[in-house]
C-alpha cells in the first residue's frame, strides 16, 4: 500500500484524532490555559492540509467517533439523576429556571443572527449554542443547521461563562448558590461546569444537572418548533 | 476482572438506549435519538431497572473524554472559513447577546424562586 492510499483509510483518520487528542491533554495539564479542543484540532488540520487530503476523507473515521456523541449523550443522565437526587425539593423551581433560559437562549441567538442577515443555515446554527455539545449537534441537524458552525459557538460559550459568568451574576445581584449553578448550566454547560467545581460543591451539582435538563429542554423545543413550523 | 464485566455491561445498556432512541426517532418521536435514550436512560435509573453502579464507569468515561468525541467535526470547521468570515458578525453577535440572555434569564428568576440559603459555600467576604 502506499503512503497515500494508507493515509486515506478509517484507521488513519482515528489513530491520528486519538494521537492528537492525548497530546492535546497533555499539553493541557502542563498549561492549564491551553483548551483541549484547540490543541487536538490544530496539529490535524495542519497534518490534512500538508498531506492534501480533503475534510471529507478524513471524516470517514471522523464519523465514527462523532457516533459516540450519541451514547455520551445518553450517558448524560447519570450526573443529572446522581445531582437530582441532591437537589430533590428545589427540582421544580431549578426546572422552571432551565427552561426559562433555553426558551430565551435560542430565541436570542437565532433571533440575532437573522436580525443580522444570516442566512437560515448559519441562524439555526447559532439555535442551539448554549447546551451541551453531543445535544446541540443533533438538535442543529434537526433544526437544517450547519454541525460545524453549533460547536464552535457551544465552545465560544463555554469559555464565555467560564471566564465571565459568575462576575457577570455577581453584578446582577445573583449570588445564591443553586441560582449561579442554574445560570452557569444552561448557558455554559460542561466548560461552565468545570470552571465551578473549585468555587462550590453546590454550585458544581446544581450547574451539571442544569446543563443536562438545558439539553433536554432545548431538543424538546427544537421538536416543537419544527412541528409548529410545519 | 469484574471492572471490565462492570465496564461491558454499563457501555452495552447505554448503546443499547442508544440505538432504541435512534429507532424511536426513526419511526417519526420528533426528539433526537440521544435525547431519547437519555430520558429513557433516566427513567430507569428512577425506576430502579437500571442501577447506578451498573453504569457509572461506563458513562464516566465517555463524559470525560466527550472532547475526543467532537474533534472530527470541530476540524470540519476548516473547510467553512468562507461561511465564518462572512457571517463573523451575526454569529458574534448572536454568541455574545444569547449568553448574556440566557445567564441573566436563569440566573434572575432563580434570585427570586430561590431564597437565600444557609447552604450557601462559597466565601464572600465583604456582603
Amino acid at each position: 500500500m502506499s503512503a497515500a492510499a494508507w493515509v486515506r483509510t478509517p484507521a488513519f483518520s482515528i489513530g491520528l484524532t486519538v494521537l492528537a487528542y492525548w497530546a492535546a491533554l497533555a499539553l493541557h495539564r502542563r498549561w492549564r490555559w491551553v483548551p483541549p479542543i484547540v490543541a487536538a484540532c490544530v496539529p490535524i488540520v495542519a497534518a490534512l492540509l500538508l498531506l492534501r487530503e480533503p475534510y471529507a476523507e478524513y471524516n470517514r473515521g471522523g464519523d465514527v467517533l462523532t457516533w459516540w456523541l450519541g451514547p455520551a449523550t445518553v450517558a448524560l443522565a447519570v450526573p443529572m439523576y446522581r445531582n437530582g437526587l441532591a437537589l430533590r425539593r428545589s427540582l421544580p423551581r431549578l426546572a422552571l429556571m432551565v427552561l426559562a433560559g433555553a426558551v430565551v437562549g435560542m430565541a436570542t441567538a437565532g433571533g440575532t443572527a437573522w436580525l443580522l442577515g444570516a442566512p437560515r443555515a448559519v441562524a439555526m446554527s447559532a439555535v442551539p449554542k448554549s447546551v451541551t455539545t453531543p445535544i446541540a449537534v443533533e438538535v442543529s441537524r434537526e433544526l437544517g443547521g450547519i454541525p460545524q458552525i453549533t460547536i464552535a459557538l457551544v465552545i465560544l460559550a463555554g469559555v464565555l461563562g467560564a471566564t465571565f459568568g459568575p462576575a457577570l451574576l455577581r453584578l446582577a445581584g445573583v449570588r445564591e448558590d443553586r441560582a449561579v449553578g442554574a445560570a452557569m448550566g444552561t448557558a455554559s454547560h460542561g466548560i461552565g461546569t468545570a470552571s465551578l467545581v473549585r468555587r462550590s460543591e453546590m454550585q458544581a451539582t446544581v450547574s451539571s444537572w442544569a446543563m443536562a435538563a438545558a439539553g433536554v429542554f432545548t431538543s424538546l423545543l427544537a421538536a416543537l418548533l419544527r412541528l409548529v413550523a410545519r | 476482572m469484574s471492572t471490565i464485566f462492570d465496564f461491558g455491561r454499563g457501555l452495552a445498556i447505554v448503546v443499547a438506549l442508544y440505538l432504541l432512541g435512534t429507532w424511536l426517532h426513526r419511526v417519526g418521536v420528533p426528539i433526537p435519538g440521544g435525547v431519547l435514550g437519555l430520558l429513557l436512560f433516566y427513567g430507569a435509573l428512577l425506576a430502579g431497572v437500571v442501577k447506578l453502579a451498573w453504569v457509572e464507569r461506563a458513562a464516566n468515561l465517555l463524559l470525560r473524554h466527550m472532547v475526543l468525541l467532537f474533534v472530527p467535526l470541530t476540524v470540519g470547521l476548516m473547510e467553512l472559513g468562507k461561511v465564518l468570515s462572512r457571517q463573523a458578525l451575526a454569529l458574534t453577535a448572536s454568541l455574545l447577546v444569547s449568553f448574556v440572555a440566557v445567564l441573566l434569564t436563569t440566573g434572575v428568576l432563580g434570585r427570586w424562586l430561590l431564597p437565600q440559603a444557609a447552604e450557601s459555600t462559597e466565601e464572600e467576604a465583604g456582603r
